[in-house]
């Protein structure tokens, strides 16, 4: 059993929207679970791309990232989130969630974004609530991807017996409701961000895993592995040295999809009262807007900042996805106009799509 | 019909894997369905009918490995008990009452986003830098950045309390009977508009841009370079040659994603007021209902392994090639 | 693509796939009528009513079941006698009148006469002593009751084991079953009682639906003169967003559920109809430090705390000013007839004062060191959790709100939201430091005494409690508490009640936060006769058993 294209870095699972569908807190768009797409051939047309142009491509990677317009503008904003993150503090060096105005204030010159219903500073706990939101979303992300990369390697270097139990266990928690785990959890885990934490990676690891298995798999079946193993290299070197490098752009997209999953999935177990409701965060605002009756009243600017700020970083990393699938994948950089097209196909498609349009 | 076999075999070892989960997990979580009954109730119920309590509602304190062979027992003999937040209304019933809602909700919104989703993605392939191409992925990204529940609540402010298009709330108006008439109809089609819409919003993106990418490497196939040399039309290169090639990426999330229905929509439920299993599901977790907690793991379970299994037979009829290997 | 193409799109798959969902949930087979319509005027309109944490209701309408539907011990079903707390008055219901003996040892009811189940059969004593058996035995409970017969004169004799005065309302409001139908039940635990005889105003079960469900009228209701509205309407709603949209909306005629800064979300859209009113009657809400650690085991301590306390914040910010600040007797709103104005005109722990705090930590030896933090007397820093389940919003926010009072006496006290089943599981095993917990709420104060500081009610730490979980017990108190159940004359109950509450404000068992309030807010577009501060004839919650009060005075409105 090989890759299949179903969990490329093409799989809507990946991509942004399907981070938090409306389910359970988890992807349950999720192409990547319980069927092991059948098949190394099912591979319509993308084998080729997948597998050959690692190597080639490379070089030229953080390079095309760094020209990549998308690239810069996801980047940008991710950055100035962070930025406000850290500076926190020194914006609002008090405590957020004390009272310092009257109730549901409209934005004024000295509420900028106004107060809640209890008296907050909606500014002040949408820029604290970047820390609590950012981190969970980072950690929760490099976590997952590191177990999916680890899991993912072993299966495809080892194969046969350890690849059928992976493949077991990581099917069976893609299967798992996130829902109970969590509140198994949330009982023998003190409350706070680390339950959290933990939580969304338990339910997060296995879609990575699945993916970062298939891409291992076809690489594991390129021949500069097979010469690698006969010229007797050790496992660890052959997976983390030889394999690894070359699904590079693989592995950045599960981390970015594993972030946007975090993040969003953090605000929905908040928004529900599941997560630390003391805590300062995205989610809890929200939690707070609505149980406060911030759309009854029309307190508008209670409700759209956090909203907002999760939407513009989960856009931002989804950014960069899209920008990392077009660096590693040029046939799907965006063409400007026919003659700029590749020579090939490009040619026939520019001819059809006139003949359509003359139609 | 080797490799059937060989999932089948595979299913079954999940399955057998996450019923024994689901019989395992609400049975680590601390305190038992009657004292969080209790502390529900906050001092409504007396102390002293705890015990009785537990009696009836058959709070087992049997060695964990006899409640598993009943357990076991009881799920192939299709005896999901008897739910304890609705006690005594049994678990089928519970789920039965409800799952026509839940799946019409998902089902619909689920067929539409990938089937406009796709359709979308197929034509943003086809003329590359179109209008199509170049300003829906970006925007569909961005709606879809928005967390599920914020654009629910936002879209049923706006589009139900401000403007009244359309219902606030369940599955249908309370005034009416459910029948076949064209009013009741529509009405429920009405109340499912929003719902829907905002579960589509969020999720079409993904199925545009899987699908336009897989398209893209698709057209530059050769039997695509051929088909375009024999002068086939377009449309039919289009759909016959390469979006039925593309296709079956698509169709594992359709598989995946159908499975999944059968959980509920959680968030659309509570944000919509909509009639379904999601909720419940929230309820049993939170107030230690195992029958229903079972029962409903069991159907999500099995749902998403037979939607798999389905997906994989219809693999091996789309792509010949799974039958070789 | 545009808005309304996609929209028509949506609409017509939607409609299409209806079809699907109708044989799949099996609504088909009800027929095709159409239960009423927009234009009806207010006589034939529903009573609408929302239930918002039931995301979609069961047929079943059994009395016995852990989590009751809506209206079965409110319309379906009715109790001997109704004590309405708003005003403190006893309403005799199905028994017009009640004879306690002398020696308290039993109580005997006079049933009315002309009382008919809605199939027609008149109400008979057999049918409350079968009640009490069935009850007795599905859910226990009524330990001091020795026997439940029939007299002659259509009486009812309950007889205790003991002399127990607070029998009276314990039996009063249990809500009354009829053998014939029950008798013939199997599993009367497990039966869903799907088509129930009550006698009560509303019992016809009508297009019931997941969703929302319909009472109508009883044929046979013992006051049909007050059977002035159609019927009642429940609605469905998995959590108070959605109920609190319909409110707001006007979808609905009465609305118990909590409703955030009422004035603006509901009272405002419509200010000529809508109304609200909190009574406190609800339960006291306390916040308990558990005794068996040190130092809360010191009264002065827990005094100090106390007076640490802004209860005027607690119930501006956690409340949202939708509750009463507690006293020393601590008694809630529901007691109002028993407080002893001699402690309540007195009290002093149970006020803001900082200073007052200070002094008194002082004096008992838990000193601020330079850092302005109090020490424990083995050296240890003054810390302590607060503990509160996290899904209870409002207590989370005054639970922050005393752990930024204490922090200005140089104590600390950090709030733990875990899962309320964690929370209980502390309260239980008396594992737990501290944490913001209800209290029992019965007509006569007398529970609320014993489970605040009867000895009887104390376990150790280790063994599971229900009630008394800061486990404190009181030898004073326990006398006193003897002696009012020993007695059945009023007058005397409120003599001893008096010095239960003096013993109360000497010892602080607990420290009381504020009454809790009973939501209630309605619109009188569609139906008048509401219960307000100006007529208390019950209150505005839809679960308690005055609610049959409510269903029993409404009338539509005339135009």
């Amino acid at each position: 059993m090989t890759a299949s294209l179903a969990s490329t870095p093409t799989d809507p699972a990946i991509l942004s929207p399907q981070a938090v569908t409306p389910g359970s807190g988890k992807y349950d768009d999720d192409s990547s679970g319980g069927s092991d797409a059948p098949g190394g051939a099912a591979n319509p047309g993308g084998s080729g791309v997948s597998g050959g142009r690692c190597r080639a491509t490379r070089r030229s990677f953080t390079q095309g990232l760094l020209t990549n317009k998308k690239a810069l503008a996801g980047t940008a904003i991710l950055l100035l989130f962070i930025a406000l993150a850290l500076l926190a503090p020194v914006l609002f060096p008090d405590n957020p969630s004390k009272i310092t105005g009257m109730a549901s204030e409209e934005p004024s010159a000295e509420h900028w974004l106004g107060t809640t219903a209890k008296g907050q500073d909606v500014l002040a706990l949408t820029i604290h609530g970047a820390r609590s939101s950012l981190l969970v979303g980072l950690t929760v992300g490099l976590a997952s991807t590191l177990i999916g990369i680890v899991v993912g390697l072993a299966s495809a270097y080892f194969g046969k017996f350890v690849d059928e139990a992976l493949s077991v266990t990581t099917n069976v928690f893609l299967l798992l409701p996130g829902l109970p785990l969590l509140v198994v959890l949330a009982a023998f885990l003190p409350p706070g961000l680390g339950t959290v934490i933990v939580v969304l990676i338990v339910t997060g690891w296995a879609g990575s895993a699945r993916v970062l298995r298939s891409q291992a798999l076809s690489i594991r079946s390129k021949d500069f592995v097979a010469a690698a193993v006969v010229s007797g290299e050790g496992p660890l070197r052959i997976m983390f040295r030889e394999i690894l490098p070359n699904m590079a752009s693989n592995v950045m997209s599960t981390l970015l999809g594993c972030v946007i999953f975090g993040i969003g999935a953090q605000a929905g177990l908040e928004f529900l009262g599941l997560g630390d409701v003391s805590t300062v965060s995205w989610g809890t605002n929200l939690y707070w807007a609505g149980n406060e009756g911030a759309l009854l009243t029309g307190s508008w600017w209670v409700f759209v900042p956090s909203g907002l700020c999760i939407a513009l970083v989960a856009f931002a990393l989804a950014l960069i996805n899209y920008a990392v699938d077009e660096v590693t994948n040029p046939r799907l950089r965006k063409i400007r106009a026919p003659k700029d097209r590749v020579p090939k196909t490009a040619a026939h498609k520019s001819g059809s799509s006139h003949s359509k349009a003359a139609q | 019909m080797r490799f059937i076999l060989r999932r089948l075999g595979f299913y079954l070892i999940a399955f057998w894997v996450s019923i024994t989960l689901n019989f395992l997990l609400p049975r680590f979580m601390p305190g038992d369905p009657v004292s969080r009954m209790f502390a529900r109730s906050q001092a409504q119920m007396k102390p002293e009918q705890m015990d009785q309590l537990r009696k009836m509602l058959g709070v087992d304190d049997r060695p964990l490995w006899e409640q598993y062979i009943d357990y076991l027992h009881n799920l192939f003999t299709g005896n999901m008990g008897t739910s304890i937040s609705r006690f005594p209304t049994p678990v089928t019933e519970v789920i039965a009452s409800q799952i026509g809602w839940t799946l019409l909700l998902g089902g619909t919104a689920l067929a539409f986003a990938a089937v406009v989703g796709n359709l979308l993605g197929v034509f943003a392939a086809w003329r590359r830098g179109g209008a199509i191409d170049s300003a829906l992925p970006p925007l569909l990204i961005f709606i879809g950045s928005f967390p599920y529940f914020w654009l629910a609540m936002g879209a049923l402010y706006l589009f139900g309390v401000v403007l009244g298009w359309f219902p606030l709330r369940h599955a249908f108006s309370d005034t009416l009977q459910p029948d076949f008439s064209w009013e009741f109809v529509s009405d429920v089609g009405a109340h499912l508009v929003l719902p829907a819409l905002t579960i589509v919003l969020v999720t079409i993106g993904g199925w545009m841009l899987g699908m336009r990418n897989t398209m893209i490497a698709t057209n530059a196939e050769d039997y695509i370079t051929m088909a375009e040399a024999k002068g086939l039309r377009p449309g039919r290169i289009m759909f016959r040659y390469a979006a039925r090639n593309a296709m079956l990426p698509s169709v594992t999330s359709f598989g995946m994603s159908l499975g999944f229905v059968v959980g509920g929509a959680l968030l659309t439920e509570v944000v919509f007021a909509y009639p379904g299993v999601g909720y419940q599901l929230l309820n049993a977790v939170q107030g230690l209902d195992y029958p229903l907690m079972q029962g409903l793991f069991l159907t999500i379970t099995a749902a998403v392994l037979l939607a798999n299994f389905l997906v994989d037979v219809l693999y091996v009829r789309l792509d010949p090639r799974v039958r070789v290997s | 693509m545009t808005q309304s193409r996609f929209l028509r799109s949506a609409r017509i798959t939607a409609a299409g796939l209806a079809v699907g969902a109708l044989l799949l949930t099996g609504c088909a087979a009800q027929g095709g009528k159409t239960a009423g319509s927009a234009d009806a005027a207010n006589q034939n309109a529903f009573l609408t009513i929302p239930r918002e944490d039931m995301g979609t209701f069961v047929q079943n309408f059994n009395p016995f079941a852990p989590t009751v539907n809506p209206m079965v011990q409110q319309s379906i079903y009715e109790s001997l006698l109704v004590f309405n707390p708003a005003k403190g008055n006893t309403t005799p219901w199905l028994a017009t009148e009640w004879d306690v003996a002398k020696d308290g040892k039993s109580i005997t009811f006079t049933l009315r006469d002309g009382v008919k189940w809605s199939d027609g059969k008149p109400l008979v004593a057999d049918d409350v002593a079968y009640t009490f058996e069935l009850q007795k035995k599905i859910k226990g409970g009524f330990d001091y009751l020795e026997s439940v017969a029939g007299e002659a004169g259509n009486k009812v004799k309950f007889t205790f084991n003991k002399p127990w005065s607070p029998a009276l309302y314990d039996v009063g409001q249990l809500t009354i079953l009829p053998k014939h139908i029950w008798s013939t039940y199997a599993d009367p635990a497990k039966e869903a009682n799907a088509k129930p005889v009550g006698t009560g105003p509303y019992t016809e079960i009508d297009s019931f639906q997941p969703q929302s469900f319909v009472l109508k009228k009883s044929p046979n209701y013992w006051q049909p003169e007050k059977q002035k509205i159609a019927g009642i309407k429940m609605l469905a709603f998995a959590g108070n967003d959605g109920a609190n949209l319909a409110a707001a909306n006007g979808d609905v005629d009465w609305a118990p559920q909590y409703i955030p800064n009422i004035e603006k979300t509901y009272i405002a859209k419509d200010k000529d109809h809508r109304h609200y009113w909190f009574p406190p009657t609800g339960a006291m809400i306390n916040w308990q430090l558990n005794t068996t650690k040190a130092p809360f085991s010191d009264a002065e301590v827990r005094k100090a705390l106390s007076m640490a306390v802004d209860r005027d914040s607690v119930t501006k910010i956690g409340m949202s000013g939708y509750a009463k600040p507690a006293d020393c007797t601590g008694l809630s709103g529901n007691y109002e007839t028993w407080k002893d104005s001699k402690v309540k005109d007195n009290c002093t722990w149970t006020k803001l004062d900082v200073e007052g705090a200070n002094k008194l930590l002082d004096q008992a030896g838990y000193a601020k060191g330079a850092d302005g933090k109090r020490t424990l007397k083995d050296g240890k820093p003054f810390e302590f959790k607060i503990s509160v389940g996290a899904s209870s919003s409002d207590w989370l926010s005054v639970a922050n709100v005393i752990s930024q009072n204490l922090a200005e006496i140089g104590v600390t006290a950090k709030v733990d939201s875990p899962d309320w089943a964690a929370v209980v599981a502390g309260y239980e095993t008396g594992t737990f430091d501290s944490g913001i917990v209800w209290s029992a709420n019965d007509p006569s104060p007398y529970k609320y005494f014993n489970t605040s500081m009867g000895s009887s009610t104390v376990k150790p730490v280790g063994t599971k409690a229900f009630d008394n979980y800061h486990r404190f017990g009181d030898p004073k108190a326990d006398e006193l508490l003897s002696q009012f159940a020993a007695t059945g004359d009023e007058a005397k109950q409120h003599e001893i009640a008096n010095k239960l509450q003096e013993e109360y404000n000497a010892v602080a068992p607990l420290v009381p936060l504020f009454s809790g309030p009973e939501w209630g807010a309605y619109s009188d577009t569609r139906f008048t006769g509401w219960p307000t501060q100006d007529n208390p004839y019950a209150t505005l919650s839809v679960k308690s058993p005055t609610t049959v009060l409510v269903l029993t005075s409404l009338e539509p409105k005339s135009k």
